[in-house]
């Protein structure tokens, strides 16, 4: 049985649609997972090869990718929630109601959101302190570190635009004292309040602006980053490796463990 | 220790030991956390009450109708225009059920009968509570804000008062609320806009201070300020609790700003005739019918007549003599907007009246009060006391301004966020027990707190309630086409000479013309096409009662002649209707035998002597006026025009329209108008 199984996978991947979407081929050579990696255009942003040793636990605490895990929950609750909502004054509150008490598990998308936004901004912080501390950012990493603070920045707005939708007393209150924060910034303080709020005070226009921020610009500006961190990884060496333990005597090197991943 | 250890080890090894076991593990916790959302939809408190009402109908007789009526799933009333997203009825299913009168079970139970369809308005835009929740907790008692919880019934009324400005029959207890607004002078102080954007005003009519020396004493100011309602119990002046120094002082404020009423008042007191009746006094109170709008309290304790005036129990312990028998001369030289009557006593009537009252007077009040000269001192302090407590904003007094804006504004007391108010501590945190605590007792939130005690009951207090609850966020923002305006007093005054007599007579303390007076009397807007100048002419002369059912309360003004004819004249000229023609009125005098046909009409087809008397001897009619001389009293254009659409002349009376052919009004007419009185009868004969 399990032999049949294999025998048509084998002739699924050697049949011509699968072979003019997925190029590398078959077999198991270093060359052919080599090829995996790279002739994806998903998968080309990360290294071919990775140490055995990065991929434990302890290495990395899985921060980033745990963070990834959090913006993809966020993508697919987001959306999810977008065929609910209406980014308008006299409904946008109406129809938090409605995911509470009439969508069908409205209220878990609604506080899956909501945690995972949380659980992102967290996982954001304690990635960077542990980049950090184990100086992580320094040469030939720089920029990546950099990119990473403009990411730790659009998750922020994202946050800080999320808050607004759902136009209740807390949210309105929020935004109002957090926009009158932007309005005391010397000499263009009234000028970026009146641009972030399209107006005097947090109404109609803000709504729509932080909702039009928060679903399209900081999204699409968050992916572009991600992407550009990925590739940065990869082209910085890797992911980092930690090297402040002396070298044993006798130790195996490193080399050695290289592993491929796919 | 170590074995619970080992057990815990021994537990993560065989269940996250192996990649493909915790992979596993993993995804069986991960589904069994997902199917957590789907099925708490499934087990919603609303689907166990929809199935608690269907196990609750398969046992009822009429469960086939019943249960082809049930709707399954979130019901909801949807009224984007007013706000209302009411998803009462997913829980509440049997609320149109009328046959489920018996349940009492919530929330099985029957709605009462209301005037409109159940789901025209919703649900919350009466009850309150937030409409959208599907939960019994969410949706009575929500904390949040801008949320209401469900407001309790009794002060139910208040809802209705969001859209009807005007008084139901259905609503008694917010009418009496609203009475009570202005009545006891609430809205002098706090501003009250009502939805139809005019302003209540008070009908208290306090009195003007201006000349409050002349009329009583400093020690009744005294007595009087120290408890209001122990002089007389009906008196809606609150009580401040005062301090004995405090009332004092404001006593000796008011009585040292009063000055003396221009022109020569004559001080003399004119002896009663020695040899007068005893009882001359209370009969000539009784003729006059000062008890239409004066109540006295009677040995039982009862307060006998009306509210319109003061009570006048213990008046000879208030008012001077000279300035009582002043005043009963003719009241408007001391007060020029009172709404007492100039009657035009005789002097001899006048003493027997000033006497009269004020033997009604008791010992016992306020004899131990004995207040020496003011002081400079004292009268400062005085005026400064006027100036805090807003004594200014109800009674006109000298040196003071009236104080704008006193009090908070009211507009929109029934929608006030509970995080704007201050409860006491162990209240319950509502806002109607709000309201309703701080009409009982405001001194108790807070000694800085000028509002003083008001002398309401309990039901009084609920009234009040009702009717500051009915001033909403939500009333202010009803759509136009909902709101239904209140009928309010207009400005219209009686021009020229007859205009002045009115005001004289104060006739408008009684009736209504042209939408402005009270409606103890009738509307006098028509009168002119309806009765004959003859009648109206003696019947001011020597005032009768038209209904056997009511008292006669038309007091007799001796007048002149001359005067009585400037008001006959007036009423017949000004106040026509503009629908009869007395041109093409059927005629006075008809033939015997139309005569005969209308009373055939009358007595048969029409059956009227059920509620009317046409002769006195035979009918028994005690409803409607008496007709029996209706000959003389009313113009023929009129019974035709009343008989065809009595409605049309008079909104709201309680007369049928029977669909009376032009004919039969006709010949009824006719028949109507031979009842004449027996006087004028004799003389034709």
């Amino acid at each position: 049985m399990p032999g049949k199984i294999d025998k048509i996978l084998e002739q699924v991947e050697q049949s011509r649609v699968w072979r003019s979407i997925f190029r590398s081929g078959r077999g198991t050579s270093t060359l052919h997972n080599a090829l995996a990696i790279q002739q994806s255009v998903f998968l080309h942003l990360f290294s071919t090869k990775v140490r055995k040793r990065m991929l434990s636990f302890s290495s990395t605490w899985y921060l980033g990718t745990l963070t990834l895990g959090t913006f993809f929950i966020l993508i697919v609750t987001g959306v999810l929630l977008m065929l609910y909502y209406h980014p308008s004054v006299p409904q946008a509150y109406a129809d938090m109601k409605d995911l509470q008490f009439v969508v069908s598990s409205g209220l878990f998308l609604r506080n899956l959101h909501r945690w995972s936004a949380q659980a992102m901004v967290f996982l954001v912080f304690a990635h960077m302190f542990k980049v950090f501390y184990r100086g992580a950012y320094r040469a030939p990493r720089e920029f990546n570190w950099v990119i990473g603070v403009v990411l730790l920045l659009i998750t922020l707005l994202l946050s800080y635009t999320g808050y607004l939708l759902p136009w209740d007393q807390l949210a309105y209150w929020a935004i109002t004292v957090g926009s009158n924060i932007s309005a005391a910034v010397p000499l263009v303080g009234s000028k970026i309040h009146f641009l972030l709020l399209g107006g005097n005070q947090v109404d109609a226009n803000a709504l729509l602006r932080f909702y039009v921020l928060h679903c399209l610009i900081l999204p699409l500006a968050a992916l572009l980053f991600v992407a550009v961190h990925f590739w940065r990884i990869r082209k910085d060496g890797g992911l980092y490796v930690h090297q402040s333990e002396p070298k044993k005597a006798g130790a195996v090197d490193e080399t050695e463990l290289v592993k491929e991943v796919q | 220790m170590k074995s619970v250890k080992q057990l815990i080890s021994s537990a993560w090894r065989a269940l996250f030991g192996d990649t493909m076991r915790a992979f596993g593990i993993v995804s069986v916790i991960l589904m069994l956390t997902l199917a957590i959302a789907p099925a708490k939809d499934h087990f919603s408190q609303w689907h166990g009450y929809q199935n608690g009402y269907l196990a609750m109908i398969r046992e009822r007789g009429d469960a086939i109708s019943l249960r082809r009526r049930f709707e399954p799933g979130i019901q909801q009333i949807w009224h984007p225009e007013i706000g209302v997203v009411d998803r009462c009825e997913t829980c509440h299913e049997g609320l149109k059920e009328a046959s489920l009168a018996d349940v009492t079970t919530q929330p099985f139970r029957k709605h009462p009968v209301i005037p409109h369809p159940l789901d025209r308005y919703g649900c919350t835009i009466c009850h309150r509570g937030q409409g959208a929740a599907t939960t019994v907790e969410e949706a009575h008692y929500s904390k949040l804000a801008g949320v209401d919880p469900i407001l309790p019934a009794r002060y139910i009324e208040s809802g209705c008062g969001q859209c009807h400005q005007n008084a139901l029959t259905g609503t008694p207890q917010l009418n009496l609320g609203r009475q009570y607004l202005a009545q006891y002078g609430c809205v002098n102080c706090h501003m009250v806009k009502m939805p139809d954007g005019t302003v209540m005003k008070a009908t208290d009519d306090p009195p003007s201070l201006e000349h409050i020396a002349d009329k009583t004493t400093r020690e009744w100011i005294f007595t009087w300020l120290k408890n209001p309602q122990a002089y007389a119990a009906s008196a809606t002046m609150p009580n401040y609790k005062l301090s004995d120094a405090d009332a004092s002082d404001l006593s000796a404020y008011l009585i040292s700003s009063s000055k003396p009423l221009a022109g020569d008042v004559d001080t003399t007191i004119i002896p009663a005739a020695k040899n007068a009746d005893p009882s001359a006094g209370a009969s000539l109170y009784g003729e006059s019918f000062c008890a239409t709008c004066h109540a006295v309290q009677n040995a039982a304790g009862n307060l006998v007549g009306g509210d319109v005036g003061p009570e006048l129990t213990r008046v000879g312990n208030k008012v001077k003599p000279a300035w009582l028998q002043a005043w009963i001369e003719n009241p408007h030289s001391y007060d020029a907007h009172t709404l007492m009557p100039h009657y035009r006593f005789t002097p001899q009537q006048v003493a027997t009246l000033t006497g009269f009252l004020m033997s009604k007077s008791d010992s016992d009040y306020s004899t131990d009060v004995h207040l020496g000269t003011a002081t400079a001192a004292q009268i400062a302090h005085g005026r400064k006391l006027v100036a805090e407590l807003g004594c200014a904003a109800c009674h006109t007094i000298n040196g003071v301004k009236k104080p704008d804006n006193f009090a908070p504004d009211l507009s929109q007391i029934g929608s006030k966020p509970l995080a704007q108010l201050i409860f006491l501590p162990g209240m319950k945190q509502t806002l109607p027990t709000y309201i309703a605590s701080k009409i009982k007792d405001p001194s108790a939130f807070g000694p800085g707190m000028k509002m003083p005690l008001l002398p309401l009951t309990d039901a009084q207090r609920e009234s009040v309630t009702t009717a500051l609850l009915a001033l909403s966020e939500r009333s202010q923002t009803m759509p136009e086409k909902l709101r239904i305006p209140g009928v309010h007093q207009t400005t219209y005054e009686p021009a020229g000479r007859a205009g002045k007599l009115m005001a004289d007579l104060a006739c408008f303390s009684c009736h209504r013309i042209n939408g402005h007076g009270s409606d103890l009397a009738p509307d006098l807007s028509l009168e002119g096409s309806a009765v004959q100048a003859q009648w109206l002419d003696s019947f001011l002369k020597n005032p009768n009662t038209l209904r056997p059912a009511l008292t006669r309360r038309m007091p007799r003004f001796n007048l002149s002649d001359a005067d009585r004819k400037t008001l006959t004249d007036y009423i017949m000229v000004a106040y026509q209707s503009p629908n009869i023609d007395p041109d093409k009125a059927p005629p006075a005098v008809n033939p015997p035998a139309l005569v005969e046909q209308g009373r055939q009409l009358f007595y048969s087809k029409y059956a009227c002597q059920s509620c009317h008397t046409a002769n006195t001897n035979t009918d028994k009619g005690y409803i409607g006026p008496v007709l029996a001389q209706v000959g003389t009293r009313l113009q023929p254009a009129w019974i035709y025009a009343w008989l065809k659409n009595p409605q049309a002349l008079r909104p709201g009376t309680i007369e049928p329209n029977q669909n009376i052919s032009d004919e039969d009004a006709r010949a009824m007419t006719a028949f109507l108008m031979t009842l004449k009185s027996p006087g004028k009868q004799e003389g034709k004969q």
